[in-house]
């Protein structure tokens, strides 16, 4: 039996970096390939709607194309729309995308003051604009 | 007439401990009866955090049912998956090669470490050792690294999929894990001594919540709990499932049947793990593809039923799947072994003081929303009623 065991990195700790992060003051270090913010590449989509389909959270609803967008590959018109309040960024839709027509990104910083989802990243894609992110 | 009898009921004293309360880091609610400072009975109620996931897993297909079942809990999350995908797997008679097994054995037991930690880190902060609790915390934030650069997410891993697992790993990253487990192994031995040595923590756990081994077997706790007093049961070693054939290792037990052997063989448990992962990395075969190509998995469920169990950080955990040859499985039980460590643990409070309470509960590691089960309630009277399961079976409620 002893005294207090961790006394002595206690006082060296004094003297060091905190380890604590100030978010969103200063951002976590994430890996590349971290299941970040992710959106549907227009010029690949086909609006099968397997994705919706398969969301374990109902996250993904197809929603009928703007008037002024044409996709070349899209004959029904429909494309996903990500509603990242629901998305528990499990990529299962990544995964079962049939034309690979997910873009992936590690972008975490989803607070927002209004109702975050893909609709505007995803629009972007189709004017060559490309989508924001990271 | 006048009275023929009196009853005379001693000074008690009932507190509820729980649903909120600094100590729980859940809600569940003990109410506890004390005689002065000493506890005489102690009732558990639970019920707080019931979500119907298995009813949900009715209704949902049998791949989205895997990242539901992941969600019963977050803290074992991957052994949850694991435990589904393989009662799957066993229903569609699929083997996985033996790259994804290990791959599987690594998320396991990365989830074991970092849940150890936290559950002592946990004991410290309710002995009052605050410090402690703070900077076993922020070594633990290493694990969730190494769990983030192994399966993309520092949490909810979502790493088990029906034939596989759904990342693999490179020279790269297994380099990395390597040097973090370094590192995790020589803080844990530290920890592991102070948890040894230190007055403060030994005085308030050694002795306290004494389980005999009888006991263990006669209510049925799991997992290192019943290790803590001796009893070696471990599913890995029993079920020998993934990779558990081929990997050496070790079922800790320890002899002295208190808290504190029950928080020492975590520790013990942990440095194990670590050991586990490092042979997974070094030997980890190049058989065939880890991750499948979830496009083109099978989408026919045959008529049947399997079962699955996994030794989840807190005990053994079981799966069972039933299905009927559609689309979506016709019945998902999951027995967690929260529920038996928790709802039978009301014997082991008895005799000691209110202060100790807090103690006992945290070393058996309490996981409320792993273990949140069905309650009959009549809504048509307002009436609430505890069922046993063979009336339950037999459809008398």
């Amino acid at each position: 039996m002893g005294g207090p065991a961790i006394l002595k990195e206690v006082l060296q700790r004094f003297f060091s970096k905190p380890v604590t992060i100030q978010y969103p003051f200063e951002h976590v270090e994430v890996e590349k390939d971290l299941r970040g913010r992710h959106y549907t590449d227009l010029n690949k989509c086909i609006g099968c709607g397997l994705c919706a389909l398969e969301c374990p959270a109902d996250a993904i609803k197809m929603e009928k194309l703007p008037e002024d967008k044409k996709p070349k590959r899209n004959p029904r018109g429909l494309y996903p729309v990500i509603d990242y309040g629901l998305c528990v960024f499990c990529y299962r839709c990544v995964t079962v995308c049939p034309v690979n027509a997910f873009i992936v990104t590690n972008y975490y910083h989803l607070a927002s003051p209004k109702k975050p989802d893909s609709r505007d990243l995803t629009l972007k894609t189709l004017s060559g604009e490309g989508g924001g992110g990271m | 007439m006048g009275a023929t009898k009196v009853v005379e009921i001693p000074v008690t004293l009932e507190i509820p401990i729980g649903p909120q309360h600094p100590a729980l880091h859940e809600p569940l609610m003990l109410k506890v009866y004390a005689d002065g400072e000493e506890v005489v009975k102690v009732d558990v109620n639970t019920g707080y955090n019931h979500r119907g996931i298995e009813k949900l897993c009715e209704r949902n297909s049998f791949y989205r049912n895997i990242f539901i079942c992941g969600r019963v809990c977050g803290i074992c999350n991957t052994v949850h998956a694991n435990c589904y995908v393989r009662a799957v797997e066993y229903l569609m008679d699929i083997d996985p090669p033996r790259r994804a097994k290990y791959l599987r054995v690594l998320a396991m037991e990365l989830e074991r470490i970092h849940s150890h930690m936290l559950i002592n880190a946990i004991m410290a902060e309710i002995l009052g050792f605050d410090t402690l609790f703070m900077y076993i915390m922020r070594d633990r934030e290493k694990v969730m690294k190494a769990k983030e650069i192994l399966t993309g997410n520092r949490v909810l891993a979502d790493y088990m999929m029906v034939g596989g697992v759904r990342r693999d790993i490179d020279e790269v990253k297994r380099d990395r894990l390597l040097k973090i487990l370094d590192t995790v192994e020589r803080e844990a031995k530290r920890y592991m001594r102070v948890f040894e040595t230190d007055d403060t923590i030994t005085k308030r756990l050694i002795d306290v919540g004494v389980i005999k081994p009888s006991q263990i077997t006669r209510y049925g706790l799991l997992g290192p709990t019943a290790r803590g007093s001796n009893i070696k049961i471990d599913a890995r070693m029993g079920d020998r499932y993934d990779a558990y054939d081929e990997v050496p290792f070790n079922v800790v037990v320890r002899k002295e049947m208190d808290s504190w052997a029950r928080m020492m063989v975590r520790w013990e448990e942990t440095l194990e793990s670590i050991t586990i992962c490092k042979y997974a990395l070094e030997h980890l075969p190049s058989d065939g593809p880890a991750v499948p190509d979830e496009r083109r998995l099978p989408r026919k469920f045959p008529p049947g039923e399997s079962f699955a169990r996994v030794e989840a950080p807190r005990g053994e955990l079981t799966y069972y799947v039933s299905s009927v040859g559609k689309q979506i499985p016709y019945r998902v039980k999951i027995r967690t072994p929260s529920f038996n460590n928790i709802i039978n643990s009301s014997f082991s409070y008895i005799g000691y003081s209110i202060a100790d309470v807090p103690v006992i509960l945290t070393s058996y590691d309490p996981c409320i929303s792993c273990m949140e089960r069905a309650v009959v309630i009549d809504t048509e009277r307002g009436v609430r009623k505890s069922v046993s399961l063979r009336q339950l079976a037999m459809g008398e409620i």
